[in-house]
């Protein structure tokens, strides 16, 4: 086993991974950027390497830079953590010329699946059902509107780079084609630095459905069943579970056989998830893309199933056997994760700041993974994504009490959070029922704020608690800087009293 | 003391005075159109409107317990409570006066759109004089990895965009102002 690991990562996941090198005994390193010295990644590690200035492109996606700390610190592998380089084969090669060993996919696994196209090609020659949609790059408008009166309306355009929500816009129709291109090539290129765009069928009604596979180093792969994360927002998950409340148990069997039949094409190593997108009206689904990388939502696997996903990448990367096989493997009860993001939930506008209170909930079952704490200025050079919120239950209905329950204990301010907009959601009827799909936020959610925000607190408590605070600070104000004859019977009051 | 308060585009009459031992807080809602005036009035034990260990306040609002967190000064507050934040702005008589003096309304007057937090402009999709329309794009700034539009709040005309393409902000600073 390793002695020491770099984690090239910065927020909650830093700290996931740190967590889990403590637990084996492996010294763990942080690397982090001029506006990160005092997030907590940096406190809880072993050691910590400055690598730049605060935009990620000086910093976080400087792969000599990271190289440079592993080399200084004598650290023996990388862990990447989620996002920034964690899909970047020159990176897992980088690392791996370097004599370091790097904790993931290899590199030749993260370039086949990370090209969105090449990803497509490989899928349909091994005959797992994709998505209709462009089989090369576009570059001209015409094509686009060519081919998608081919497909048929709505289309989804994509950076063929994109992920995380980035580089993805919907036509409805003909007219739309345009704008759309042109900001999925602008945000693919201001991104991913890679302007290459393509065209796909969107499935009305979807459900976003993923398995998480994992496999090692000597031919092993397993699947560890299903999540369910249709809940997005912008294109990005907010709320997500496992096992999915809406696939029968024959498709999710299905679905878990065809993702350890697409891993194993590309004798895929580390832990992966195979992303489907899911009809429920006709219960078909298509494959949509592979995450070469620890997902953000592993955690309500690991709840469910009672495997430490990280654990056991570190243990593979050591070149390990699996510590488990598929029979070792069951579901266990229901686990629902809500991302706390520090935005607003109206609008989605992102909110940094300091964070002036911040109480986590405890008790049974919940578990917080998160970077916050009171007196943390949030920095506005990265994800909005705060912390995660991830409960147990032995079903899905005692786990949504207890996710209402925990949610009640959690109060964070200085900064806008959308803890707001996930009460709405545990409350939904479509939530409830597990009809909804990834239009809900968009369709679904009720738009008059006073019935879903604003609701649970009486604006008179808000009006009640300013007024004070502007009358106190008005107070303090006239009494230190200019006393004029309107509070004068104010200081005659305080005098007399005194 | 007397203030004019605006919560939600809802405005509000607010006057706030202050014993020994208690907050007296009377609230009348302000309507565009005429219409009984309904004035609430809260007594508050000033032991149920406390500072707790880190600033918060504790308000017990009708037996209700609510750990509060007031952030802003001068006129604008944020409130924060149980997952739910709002914004209120609040002015006081002297302010009004001094507003109106200037022959500017403090409240309802139109505001400059400005910028929430610090970031780049990405694209400015108006131009100077244009009329728009509630919902319609004015321009496009990126926060935290997001590209974010800003849209009209409501019909008006734009006078004077402040900023170009490509330039960075930082947080409260006037992007456009607009024309009743």
């Amino acid at each position: 086993m390793f002695k020491k690991i770099l984690i090239a990562n910065r927020g909650e996941i830093a700290v996931r991974v740190i967590r889990a090198c403590r637990e084996l005994g492996i010294d763990s390193v942080a690397v982090y950027s001029e506006a990160d010295r005092s997030s907590l990644h940096v406190l809880l590690a072993s050691e910590a390497y400055e690598i730049g200035p605060a935009p990620s492109t000086e910093s976080y996606l400087c792969i000599d830079k990271i190289i440079k700390a592993a080399k200084k610190s004598g650290a023996e592998a990388i862990h990447p953590g989620y996002g920034f380089l964690s899909e970047s084969s020159e990176f897992a090669q980088a690392v791996v010329d370097a004599g370091l060993v790097f904790i993931g996919a290899t590199a030749q696994n993260i370039s086949d699946m990370g090209d969105k196209l090449s990803a497509r090609a490989i899928m349909t020659k091994a005959k797992i059902p994709v998505v209709p949609g462009s089989k090369e790059k576009l570059t001209e408008l015409a094509d686009v509107e060519v081919l998608s009166k081919e497909i048929g309306f709505p289309i989804m355009i994509k950076a063929a780079a994109g992920g995380g929500g980035k580089g993805i816009r919907l036509a409805y129709e003909k007219k739309e084609l345009k704008s759309a291109f042109e900001a999925a090539q602008s945000e693919g290129q201001n991104y991913f630095g890679n302007s290459t765009v393509f065209l796909e069928k969107y499935i009305q009604n979807p459900k976003h459905i993923e398995i998480q596979v994992i496999g090692d180093t000597h031919g092993n792969i397993v699947h560890l069943f299903d999540r369910e994360c249709s809940m997005q927002r912008r294109h990005q998950k907010i709320v997500e579970e496992a096992p999915s409340p809406s696939i029968p148990e024959k498709t999710r069997k299905d679905m878990c056989k065809i993702a350890v039949k697409a891993a194993k094409t590309i004798n895929y190593v580390g832990a992966g998830t195979i992303e489907f997108i899911y009809d429920s009206v006709v219960d078909e689904f298509y494959f949509l893309e592979m995450n070469t990388r620890l997902q953000v939502e592993h955690p309500v696997t690991e709840q469910i199933t009672g495997i430490d996903l990280v654990q056991e990448q570190i243990s593979i990367a050591a070149g390990n056997k699996l510590s488990f096989g598929q029979k070792d493997l069951s579901i266990s009860g229901h686990a629902i994760e809500l991302r706390i993001n520090a935005e607003d939930p109206e609008t989605f506008l992102p909110s940094a700041g300091e964070i002036l209170t911040c109480r986590i909930p405890q008790g049974p079952f919940v578990r917080f993974d998160g970077a916050i704490y009171a007196g943390y200025d949030v920095p506005i050079y990265y994800d909005p994504m705060l912390a995660k919120l991830i409960v147990w239950g032995p079903d899905r209905d005692s786990c949504i009490r207890r996710l209402k329950r925990s949610l009640a204990e959690f109060s964070l301010s200085g900064i806008k959070t959308n803890v707001v907009l996930h009460k709405n959601i545990l409350e939904h009827e479509k939530f409830l029922d597990a009809s909804y799909t990834t239009q809900f936020i968009d369709k679904e959610l009720q738009t008059d704020v006073d019935k879903t925000f604003f609701k649970y607190v009486k604006d008179d408590v808000f009006l009640i608690a300013a007024a004070i605070t502007a009358f106190q600070e008005s107070q303090n104000r006239t009494k230190t800087i200019k006393p004029n004859k309107k509070s004068s019977w104010k200081v005659q009051n305080q005098t007399a009293l005194m | 003391m007397h203030f004019e308060a605006s919560l939600n585009k809802k405005k509000y009459s607010v006057h706030v005075r202050e014993s020994r031992t208690h907050w007296m807080v009377s609230l009348e809602r302000i309507y565009k159109t005429e219409r009984e005036a309904t004035v609430k009035d809260f007594k508050i034990p000033k032991r149920d409107f406390t500072p707790s260990h880190d600033g918060i306040i504790s308000f017990l609002y009708k037996n209700k317990s609510y750990l509060i967190d007031v952030t802003g000064s001068d006129t604008d507050y944020t409130v924060y409570t149980r997952g739910s934040h709002r914004q209120v702005k609040i002015v006081n008589d002297e302010k009004i006066l001094h507003e109106n003096l200037r022959g500017k309304r403090s409240m309802g007057g139109q505001e400059n759109l400005k910028a929430g937090m610090p970031g780049k402009i990405v694209k400015i999709l108006v131009k100077e004089g244009q009329k728009i329309e509630p919902g319609t794009p004015l321009l496009i700034i990126e926060a935290m990895k997001m590209e974010n539009e800003m849209k009209a709040q409501e019909k008006t005309k734009i006078n004077r965009i402040f900023v170009k393409e490509g330039e960075n902000v930082v947080s409260g600073a006037n992007l456009i102002s607009f024309k009743s």
